[in-house]
Protein backbone atom coordinates (compact mmCIF):
# COMPACT_ATOMS: atom_id res chain seq x y z
CA UNK A 1 0.00 0.00 0.00
CA UNK A 2 3.11 1.96 0.54
CA UNK A 3 4.42 1.73 -2.31
CA UNK A 4 0.91 2.42 -4.28
CA UNK A 5 0.63 5.58 -2.40
CA UNK A 6 4.31 6.88 -3.21
CA UNK A 7 3.68 6.37 -6.59
CA UNK A 8 1.16 8.41 -7.03
CA UNK A 9 3.04 11.05 -5.69
CA UNK A 10 5.78 10.09 -7.96
CA UNK A 11 3.41 10.48 -11.06
CA UNK A 12 2.42 13.88 -9.64
CA UNK A 13 6.09 14.63 -9.75
CA UNK A 14 6.80 12.89 -13.50
CA UNK A 15 3.41 15.13 -14.50
CA UNK A 16 5.23 18.56 -13.31
CA UNK A 17 8.78 17.29 -14.68
CA UNK A 18 6.62 16.77 -18.05
CA UNK A 19 5.35 19.81 -17.84
CA UNK A 20 8.81 21.54 -17.17
CA UNK A 21 9.98 19.93 -20.41
CA UNK A 22 7.01 21.77 -21.85
CA UNK A 23 8.35 25.55 -21.46
CA UNK A 24 10.09 25.37 -24.65
CA UNK A 25 7.61 24.36 -27.28
CA UNK A 26 5.27 26.88 -25.19
CA UNK A 27 7.82 29.49 -25.07
CA UNK A 28 8.68 28.89 -28.92
CA UNK A 29 4.54 29.16 -29.66
CA UNK A 30 3.72 32.34 -27.87
CA UNK A 31 7.20 34.05 -29.37
CA UNK A 32 6.35 33.31 -32.96
CA UNK A 33 2.57 34.69 -32.61
CA UNK A 34 3.99 37.81 -31.03
CA UNK A 35 6.49 38.45 -34.10
CA UNK A 36 3.39 37.42 -36.54
CA UNK A 37 1.14 39.63 -35.06
CA UNK A 38 3.11 42.91 -34.48
CA UNK A 39 4.43 42.33 -37.63
CA UNK A 40 1.41 42.12 -39.78
CA UNK A 41 1.62 38.46 -40.19
CA UNK A 42 -1.82 38.19 -39.34
CA UNK A 43 -2.25 34.40 -41.34
CA UNK A 44 0.42 32.68 -39.25
CA UNK A 45 -0.51 34.32 -36.36
CA UNK A 46 -4.08 32.84 -36.33
CA UNK A 47 -3.03 29.70 -37.54
CA UNK A 48 -0.72 29.76 -34.03
CA UNK A 49 -4.45 31.08 -32.39
CA UNK A 50 -6.86 27.92 -30.64
CA UNK A 51 -9.63 27.39 -33.21
CA UNK A 52 -12.02 28.86 -30.80
CA UNK A 53 -10.19 31.82 -30.34
CA UNK A 54 -9.49 32.25 -34.09
CA UNK A 55 -13.40 31.60 -34.65
CA UNK A 56 -14.06 34.48 -32.08
CA UNK A 57 -12.49 37.26 -34.39
CA UNK A 58 -14.92 38.28 -37.52
CA UNK A 59 -11.73 38.55 -40.00
CA UNK A 60 -8.78 36.92 -37.96
CA UNK A 61 -5.94 37.67 -40.54
CA UNK A 62 -7.12 41.34 -40.41
CA UNK A 63 -8.01 41.44 -36.46
CA UNK A 64 -5.19 40.15 -35.06
CA UNK A 65 -2.57 42.56 -36.25
CA UNK A 66 -5.21 45.66 -35.28
CA UNK A 67 -4.81 44.80 -31.23
CA UNK A 68 -1.56 46.31 -31.18
CA UNK A 69 0.26 42.99 -30.05
CA UNK A 70 3.89 42.94 -29.76
CA UNK A 71 7.13 40.11 -29.46
CA UNK A 72 8.47 40.93 -25.69
CA UNK A 73 11.26 39.90 -23.85
CA UNK A 74 10.18 36.26 -21.72
CA UNK A 75 9.38 37.55 -18.36
CA UNK A 76 7.74 33.98 -17.24
CA UNK A 77 6.50 30.70 -18.24
CA UNK A 78 3.94 28.55 -15.93
CA UNK A 79 2.68 24.85 -17.15
CA UNK A 80 0.32 22.98 -15.77
CA UNK A 81 -0.94 19.71 -17.80
CA UNK A 82 -2.24 21.40 -21.22
CA UNK A 83 -2.18 24.84 -20.01
CA UNK A 84 0.17 27.43 -19.49
CA UNK A 85 0.76 30.98 -19.20
CA UNK A 86 3.76 33.04 -20.63
CA UNK A 87 4.18 36.71 -18.79
CA UNK A 88 6.13 39.01 -21.90
CA UNK A 89 6.92 42.80 -21.24
CA UNK A 90 3.66 44.02 -21.36
CA UNK A 91 1.34 41.41 -22.62
CA UNK A 92 0.21 38.11 -20.94
CA UNK A 93 -0.51 35.13 -22.44
CA UNK A 94 -2.35 31.93 -22.50
CA UNK A 95 -1.72 28.69 -24.11
CA UNK A 96 -3.79 25.15 -24.50
CA UNK A 97 -1.80 21.71 -25.68
CA UNK A 98 -3.68 20.68 -28.48
CA UNK A 99 -2.85 16.58 -30.50
CA UNK A 100 -0.85 19.04 -32.72
CA UNK A 101 1.05 21.09 -30.12
CA UNK A 102 0.58 24.22 -28.27
CA UNK A 103 -1.58 27.49 -29.69
CA UNK A 104 -2.54 30.55 -27.89
CA UNK A 105 -6.19 30.66 -26.68
CA UNK A 106 -5.91 34.08 -25.29
CA UNK A 107 -3.35 37.21 -25.90
CA UNK A 108 -3.38 40.69 -25.31
CA UNK A 109 -4.51 40.02 -21.06
CA UNK A 110 -4.19 42.37 -18.69
CA UNK A 111 -4.48 40.76 -14.64
CA UNK A 112 -7.51 42.03 -12.66
CA UNK A 113 -7.78 41.83 -8.86
CA UNK A 114 -9.42 38.79 -7.79
CA UNK A 115 -10.73 38.12 -10.94
CA UNK A 116 -9.62 36.34 -14.26
CA UNK A 117 -7.29 38.11 -17.00
CA UNK A 118 -8.98 40.34 -19.37
CA UNK A 119 -8.34 39.23 -22.65
CA UNK A 120 -8.37 40.97 -26.28
CA UNK A 121 -8.27 38.14 -28.04
CA UNK A 122 -9.80 34.65 -25.94
CA UNK A 123 -11.59 31.43 -26.46
CA UNK B 1 -3.35 -23.26 -5.04
CA UNK B 2 -7.17 -23.31 -4.11
CA UNK B 3 -6.25 -24.01 -0.72
CA UNK B 4 -4.33 -20.61 -0.70
CA UNK B 5 -7.13 -18.66 -2.45
CA UNK B 6 -9.61 -20.10 0.48
CA UNK B 7 -7.02 -18.69 2.97
CA UNK B 8 -7.15 -15.92 1.62
CA UNK B 9 -9.89 -14.89 -0.11
CA UNK B 10 -11.16 -12.17 2.00
CA UNK B 11 -8.34 -10.19 1.28
CA UNK B 12 -8.24 -10.97 -2.44
CA UNK B 13 -12.35 -10.13 -2.53
CA UNK B 14 -11.11 -6.94 -1.84
CA UNK B 15 -8.10 -6.46 -4.00
CA UNK B 16 -10.53 -7.62 -6.78
CA UNK B 17 -13.02 -4.89 -6.33
CA UNK B 18 -10.09 -2.54 -5.64
CA UNK B 19 -8.38 -2.83 -9.11
CA UNK B 20 -12.51 -3.13 -10.76
CA UNK B 21 -13.35 0.18 -9.05
CA UNK B 22 -10.10 1.74 -9.71
CA UNK B 23 -10.58 0.53 -13.44
CA UNK B 24 -14.14 2.02 -13.68
CA UNK B 25 -13.36 5.21 -12.16
CA UNK B 26 -10.95 5.79 -15.18
CA UNK B 27 -13.17 5.06 -17.80
CA UNK B 28 -15.73 7.26 -16.36
CA UNK B 29 -13.10 9.85 -15.02
CA UNK B 30 -12.09 10.02 -18.44
CA UNK B 31 -15.50 10.74 -19.89
CA UNK B 32 -16.18 13.49 -17.13
CA UNK B 33 -12.71 15.24 -17.61
CA UNK B 34 -13.21 15.24 -21.82
CA UNK B 35 -17.01 16.65 -21.35
CA UNK B 36 -15.24 19.43 -19.66
CA UNK B 37 -12.20 19.58 -21.85
CA UNK B 38 -14.44 20.22 -25.01
CA UNK B 39 -16.96 22.53 -23.43
CA UNK B 40 -14.09 24.59 -22.31
CA UNK B 41 -12.73 24.90 -25.96
CA UNK B 42 -10.03 22.36 -25.16
CA UNK B 43 -9.03 18.85 -26.76
CA UNK B 44 -9.88 15.51 -25.62
CA UNK B 45 -7.03 13.27 -23.98
CA UNK B 46 -7.22 9.40 -24.28
CA UNK B 47 -7.41 6.80 -21.47
CA UNK B 48 -3.67 7.09 -20.97
CA UNK B 49 -3.48 10.45 -20.81
CA UNK B 50 -6.43 10.37 -18.82
CA UNK B 51 -4.86 8.18 -16.04
CA UNK B 52 -1.13 9.79 -15.95
CA UNK B 53 -2.81 13.29 -15.15
CA UNK B 54 -2.90 15.17 -12.02
CA UNK B 55 -6.63 15.16 -12.44
CA UNK B 56 -6.84 11.15 -11.95
CA UNK B 57 -3.91 11.02 -9.21
CA UNK B 58 -5.79 13.89 -7.05
CA UNK B 59 -9.22 12.20 -7.13
CA UNK B 60 -7.77 8.81 -6.31
CA UNK B 61 -5.51 10.09 -3.09
CA UNK B 62 -7.96 12.33 -1.74
CA UNK B 63 -9.89 9.36 -1.18
CA UNK B 64 -7.07 6.74 0.08
CA UNK B 65 -5.93 9.62 2.42
CA UNK B 66 -9.84 9.39 4.41
CA UNK B 67 -9.82 5.99 4.12
CA UNK B 68 -6.23 5.41 5.83
CA UNK B 69 -6.96 7.94 8.47
CA UNK B 70 -10.16 6.25 9.13
CA UNK B 71 -8.50 3.34 10.14
CA UNK B 72 -5.57 4.78 11.83
CA UNK B 73 -7.69 6.77 13.87
CA UNK B 74 -10.40 3.59 14.85
CA UNK B 75 -7.17 1.60 15.97
CA UNK B 76 -5.85 4.24 17.98
CA UNK B 77 -9.12 5.64 19.70
CA UNK B 78 -10.43 2.48 20.27
CA UNK B 79 -7.38 1.71 22.73
CA UNK B 80 -8.61 4.57 24.99
CA UNK B 81 -11.91 4.75 24.50
CA UNK B 82 -15.19 2.48 24.69
CA UNK B 83 -18.64 2.26 23.24
CA UNK B 84 -20.65 -0.02 26.10
CA UNK B 85 -22.80 -2.53 24.11
CA UNK B 86 -20.91 -2.66 20.66
CA UNK B 87 -18.65 -5.21 19.55
CA UNK B 88 -16.61 -2.94 17.84
CA UNK B 89 -15.16 -2.16 21.61
CA UNK B 90 -13.58 -3.06 24.05
CA UNK B 91 -15.19 -3.83 27.24
CA UNK B 92 -15.29 -1.46 30.25
CA UNK B 93 -12.02 -1.14 32.66
CA UNK B 94 -10.23 -2.66 29.77
CA UNK B 95 -8.87 0.65 28.64
CA UNK B 96 -5.81 1.60 27.56
CA UNK B 97 -2.43 -0.61 26.56
CA UNK B 98 -3.42 -3.47 28.94
CA UNK B 99 -0.69 -5.24 30.90
CA UNK B 100 2.00 -7.30 29.05
CA UNK B 101 0.89 -10.31 30.04
CA UNK B 102 -2.75 -9.84 28.55
CA UNK B 103 -0.51 -8.48 25.48
CA UNK B 104 1.74 -11.36 25.43
CA UNK B 105 4.83 -9.99 25.19
CA UNK B 106 8.16 -9.98 27.05
CA UNK B 107 7.85 -13.11 29.30
CA UNK B 108 4.47 -13.68 28.68
CA UNK B 109 5.34 -14.95 25.06
CA UNK B 110 3.94 -17.63 23.74
CA UNK B 111 5.15 -20.22 20.65
CA UNK B 112 4.65 -18.65 17.93
CA UNK B 113 4.47 -14.89 19.03
CA UNK B 114 6.55 -12.70 16.36
CA UNK B 115 10.15 -12.08 17.49
CA UNK B 116 9.66 -8.19 18.21
CA UNK B 117 7.08 -8.98 20.86
CA UNK B 118 9.70 -11.52 22.45
CA UNK B 119 12.24 -8.68 22.49
CA UNK B 120 12.61 -5.65 24.69
CA UNK B 121 13.66 -2.24 24.19
CA UNK B 122 12.45 0.01 21.02
CA UNK B 123 11.65 -3.05 18.99
CA UNK B 124 8.86 -4.19 20.93
CA UNK B 125 7.81 -0.37 21.34
CA UNK B 126 7.84 -0.71 17.12
CA UNK B 127 6.12 -3.49 17.04
CA UNK B 128 3.43 -2.84 19.72
CA UNK B 129 2.02 0.05 17.76
CA UNK B 130 3.30 -1.04 13.89
CA UNK B 131 -0.63 -1.20 13.07
CA UNK B 132 -1.29 2.23 13.75
CA UNK B 133 2.17 3.53 12.88
CA UNK B 134 1.65 2.06 9.19
CA UNK B 135 -1.86 3.67 9.15
CA UNK B 136 -0.14 6.88 9.97
CA UNK B 137 2.38 6.95 7.65
CA UNK B 138 0.23 5.31 4.92
CA UNK B 139 -2.23 8.40 5.40
CA UNK B 140 0.17 11.00 5.19
CA UNK B 141 2.00 9.65 1.98
CA UNK B 142 -1.81 9.73 0.60
CA UNK B 143 -2.88 13.41 1.87
CA UNK B 144 0.95 14.77 0.95
CA UNK B 145 0.12 12.74 -2.63
CA UNK B 146 -3.38 14.61 -2.62
CA UNK B 147 -1.61 17.95 -2.45
CA UNK B 148 1.11 17.95 -4.79
CA UNK B 149 -1.50 16.21 -7.80
CA UNK B 150 -4.04 18.73 -5.67
CA UNK B 151 -1.75 21.37 -6.90
CA UNK B 152 -1.04 20.60 -10.44
CA UNK B 153 -4.60 20.01 -11.01
CA UNK B 154 -5.51 23.41 -9.26
CA UNK B 155 -3.21 24.79 -11.59
CA UNK B 156 -4.52 23.36 -14.69
CA UNK B 157 -8.08 24.79 -14.28
CA UNK B 158 -6.80 28.26 -12.79
CA UNK B 159 -4.60 28.46 -16.22
CA UNK B 160 -7.61 27.27 -18.28
CA UNK B 161 -10.14 29.93 -16.60
CA UNK B 162 -7.36 33.00 -17.01
CA UNK B 163 -6.31 32.99 -14.19
CA UNK B 164 -2.95 32.87 -11.95
CA UNK B 165 -1.36 29.87 -10.70
CA UNK B 166 -0.21 29.43 -6.86
CA UNK B 167 2.52 27.63 -5.24
CA UNK B 168 2.07 24.71 -3.15
CA UNK B 169 1.92 26.54 -0.02
CA UNK B 170 -0.89 28.64 -1.46
CA UNK B 171 -2.35 25.33 -2.47
CA UNK B 172 -2.30 23.53 0.75
CA UNK B 173 -4.22 26.21 2.59
CA UNK B 174 -6.44 26.92 -0.10
CA UNK B 175 -10.34 26.07 -0.17
CA UNK B 176 -10.10 23.53 -2.99
CA UNK B 177 -7.91 21.22 -1.07
CA UNK B 178 -9.67 21.60 2.40
CA UNK B 179 -12.98 20.66 0.14
CA UNK B 180 -11.33 18.11 -0.89
CA UNK B 181 -10.03 16.92 2.39
CA UNK B 182 -13.13 17.52 4.52
CA UNK B 183 -15.55 16.67 2.74
CA UNK B 184 -14.06 12.64 2.54
CA UNK B 185 -13.38 12.95 6.24
CA UNK B 186 -16.96 13.60 7.05
CA UNK B 187 -18.28 10.40 5.75
CA UNK B 188 -15.92 8.76 6.85
CA UNK B 189 -16.23 9.66 10.59
CA UNK B 190 -19.97 9.04 10.02
CA UNK B 191 -19.82 5.93 8.81
CA UNK B 192 -17.58 4.87 11.62
CA UNK B 193 -19.78 6.23 14.09
CA UNK B 194 -22.77 4.59 12.12
CA UNK B 195 -21.02 1.16 12.47
CA UNK B 196 -20.21 1.80 16.01
CA UNK B 197 -24.17 2.54 17.16
CA UNK B 198 -26.16 0.11 15.03
CA UNK B 199 -24.02 -2.74 16.12
CA UNK B 200 -25.42 -2.71 19.19
CA UNK B 201 -28.98 -3.30 18.41
CA UNK B 202 -28.71 -4.98 14.62
CA UNK B 203 -26.79 -8.23 13.62
CA UNK B 204 -25.59 -9.57 11.12
CA UNK B 205 -25.71 -13.54 11.65
CA UNK B 206 -21.98 -15.34 11.00
CA UNK B 207 -19.92 -11.98 10.67
CA UNK B 208 -17.28 -11.35 13.18
CA UNK B 209 -18.59 -7.05 12.86
CA UNK B 210 -21.59 -8.07 14.28
CA UNK B 211 -22.28 -9.76 18.24
CA UNK B 212 -24.21 -12.77 17.56
CA UNK B 213 -28.16 -12.95 16.98
CA UNK B 214 -28.88 -13.79 20.43
CA UNK B 215 -26.49 -11.34 21.99
CA UNK B 216 -27.93 -9.50 24.78
CA UNK B 217 -27.96 -5.20 22.87
CA UNK B 218 -25.77 -4.31 26.23
CA UNK B 219 -22.74 -7.14 25.66
CA UNK B 220 -20.33 -5.53 24.80
CA UNK B 221 -16.79 -6.45 22.69
CA UNK B 222 -18.34 -9.83 21.22
CA UNK B 223 -18.18 -10.84 17.62
CA UNK B 224 -20.82 -13.63 15.99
Amino acid sequence: MGIRATAVACLALVTMGCASAERTPVTSTAERFLSAAGEGRGGQACLLLAPEAARSLDDCEKQIVSVGLRAGAVRGVDVWGDEARVRVDGDTLFLHRFPDGWRVRAAGCEPRAEQPYECEVKT
Amino acid sequence: MKRLVRDNALALCFLLLFLASLAGQSVAGAAAFNKEQVTDGGSPVTWAEYVTSSSFAVDVAENWQSEYLQFFLYILITVWLIQRGSPESKDRHEEGLESDAEQKVGPHAVPGSPAWAVAGGWRRTVFSHSLGIAMGLLFLLSWLAQSVAGLAAYNTEQLAQLEDPVGWGGYVTSPDFWNRTLQNWQSEFLAVASMVLLAIFLRERGSPQSKKVGDPHSETASSG
